[in-house]
């Protein structure tokens, strides 16, 4: 396809020929104000807040149903768009309750943002002629709809509709009643549904695992990689450390990746921080007594040199640092290294588009370092070291060590490892892609690197 | 509680589905069909419709809720359909509506315990000429006075 010029503000840029003036605007961080347009949705042209001037246009036109064409010249922040732009959003907020206090979306609405910049300071609307509506409606999946707050973009109907193909929800009824709903006793029922609370520009769409929980800006956002299964979607890990408490992940957001997830994840992935702070491991424990990290090793150590048919269990859920730390070790104690991963298929949770059957992050770096998946040994083994492996308990042995992120570990040694939120490291997809994980929470727990060189040091 | 279209209207059906390039299109029609078929549309001919229509439920919900000809609450035997628009309110419909709300003992929207008689009120009826209209079923009463109203209303109890 043919490039062509265009004349933005007074500026030339290059874009595709027919491509979508929208993109362009917000390719080169152009300011231009829209509701219902998404990347991954497409253009609706309902919201009509991307009024930009087109030389030879008699009106403004709406940027997302404009195609660039060669020569086009655009005015984006003339006055007469911005009142243009005022008028539009004077009609989109002329029932809404104006709640931010108590809206979860307050921080990072888009209502809030374009009002700052357009905004009909003065109202001419009195409250109390506001046309109310429901509020917190629970549309299933976690999912709570304000229909006060709605200003009718469609994503989360197109999204519905389009990307997850099941079709839950639609605006039903027109004009001023017009609004979004399920069937009547039905309910919005997806593995991929909780997307609308992102697509949603406003605090319509609300999750339940976050309502009220914390203010938006308060939250640190960290880029990390999902580890629920091993398509390795991009997340953000959003986290607050409030006075005197410990530093929570408060929700799990998806990262834009084109080459990996989008801009979408599945609820599972979504709602799996619950189980990175729930029942964690804290202490070392030696027959379930509390141990320094100094005996620790030192116990760890006489466990391994008086042993001789060692087995080390890895997690494929671990960072590739981790993994070749582990390879290492095994190689100098001379244990055998496995990783069965038959616990990690689910054919049940796969699908065809995000979810991949094994429920493990780093199952290529498994496959890359050649480590055993099957294993079956005849003979008795003298030690059992296993690295959070979940099929742990499976196999049998005269002795046993684990390093272990979740409680209930029946090994006679228990070392306590961060979980993948708590360090930063990198993981291979099932696509090949290698993507780093960066370190959200701060933990006191040492990790597989630290135990491993140290132990190095004590045996020596 | 299920719905089925009986054969007359399966018959129909299949007439009109070779005259569209989609079997989406039939919505409007099998909703017509279903409601009067039954006086009403039930959730149940919704499914039944997306069923046909090879589309979500949704899809077929959202239409019927678009447009206010579409019934779906059951309705009284006589479904009065006063007209509210200007040539009607002019000439004293809303005399008319007291009357048929003192007379019959209900707000507009609402049927009658006996479910005989449900009001609404609704737009131009086109016949403005002859204002107040309303519909009665399928019928026009025409030039409606309080007193008219009332007599029209006891002859068909």
């Amino acid at each position: 396809m043919s490039l062509v010029t265009v004349n933005i503000d007074d500026k030339s840029y290059e874009a595709k020929e027919n491509s979508l003036l929208i993109d362009l605007l917000i390719l080169h961080d152009i300011k231009v104000p829209y509701f219902c347009y998404h990347e991954s949705l497409g253009a609706d042209g309902n919201c009509r807040m991307c009024m930009v001037e087109i030389e030879g246009k008699k009106r403004p036109q709406i940027a997302c149903d404009t195609f660039v064409s060669d020569g086009m010249s655009i005015q984006t922040a003339s006055e007469k768009i911005s009142s243009v732009r005022k008028r539009i959003l004077e009609l989109e907020l002329i029932n809404h309750p104006v709640d931010c206090p108590i809206c979860d979306q307050a921080g990072e609405c888009k209502l809030q943002d374009y009002y700052m910049d357009f905004g009909l300071y003065d109202s001419n609307i009195d409250m109390k002629e506001k046309v109310h509506n429901k509020k917190h409606i629970a549309l299933g999946s976690s999912v709570i709809l304000d229909r006060e707050r709605c200003v009718l973009c469609t994503r989360c109907v197109r999204f519905t509709s389009n990307i997850t193909k099941s079709g839950e929800l639609g605006v039903i009824n027109r004009g001023d009643k017009a609004c979004i709903s399920t069937v009547p006793g039905m309910k919005l029922d997806n593995p991929y549904a909780m997307n609308v609370v992102d697509l949603c520009p406003v605090g319509a769409l609300t999750s339940k695992e976050f309502r009220f929980a914390q203010r938006v800006w308060f939250l640190k956002s960290t880029p990390s990689i999902c580890h629920g299964c091993s398509t390795g979607c991009n997340i953000f890990i959003d986290h607050n450390q409030e006075k005197y408490k410990e530093d929570k992940i408060y929700r799990i957001r998806p990262r834009k990746n084109r080459e990996v997830n989008g801009d979408f994840i599945c609820d599972y992935g979504r709602l799996s921080y619950k189980n990175l702070q729930e029942n964690r491991q804290q202490e070392l424990l030696n027959k379930s007594n509390v141990i320094s990290y100094e005996d620790a090793l030192l116990e760890l150590n006489s466990k391994i040199s008086g042993s001789k048919n060692i087995v080390i269990l890895v997690d494929a859920n671990l960072y590739n640092e981790d993994i070749a730390a582990i390879s290492n070790f095994s190689q100098k104690i001379g244990a055998k290294l496995v990783c069965p991963t038959e616990c990690y298929f689910d054919d049940s949770f796969g699908d065809d588009w995000l979810k991949s059957d094994y429920k493990c992050a780093n199952l290529q770096a498994i496959k890359n370092y050649k480590i055993d998946s099957l294993f079956s040994s005849d003979q008795q083994i003298d030690l059992l070291i296993n690295f959070n492996h979940p099929s742990f308990s499976k196999f049998s042995s005269k002795q046993s060590v684990e390093f272990s992120t979740h409680k209930g570990s029946s090994a006679e040694l228990v070392l306590a490892i961060p979980a993948y939120s708590e360090y930063s490291g990198t993981t291979i997809n099932d696509a090949n892609i290698e993507q780093y994980s960066q370190k959200a929470i701060t933990t006191d727990v040492a990790t597989i690197s630290e135990y491993l060189s140290d132990l190095s040091k004590v045996a020596l | 509680m299920s719905f089925n279209f009986n054969d007359d209207n399966l018959e129909k059906i299949e007439l009109l589905k070779s005259k569209y390039p989609k079997v989406q299109a039939l919505s409007l029609p099998l909703l017509w069909m279903a409601q009067y078929q039954d006086g009403f549309i039930s959730l149940e001919a919704i499914q039944e419709i997306a069923k046909i229509c090879e589309t979500p439920m949704m899809e077929i919900y959202k239409v019927s809720t678009f447009y206010s000809m579409f019934n779906l609450q059951k309705l009284g035997k006589y479904h009065i359909q006063l007209c509210k628009t200007l040539s009607c309110k002019l000439c004293n419909k809303d005399d008319v509506l007291k009357s048929i709300q003192n007379e019959l003992n209900i707000q507009v929207g609402e049927s009658t315990s006996d479910g005989l008689f449900t009001l609404s009120q609704v737009e131009c009826l086109g016949s403005c000429g002859t204002s107040p209209v309303m519909q009665l079923n399928e019928t026009y009463y025409e030039n409606l006075t309080p007193i008219s109203i009332v007599e029209i209303l006891k002859a068909l109890k």
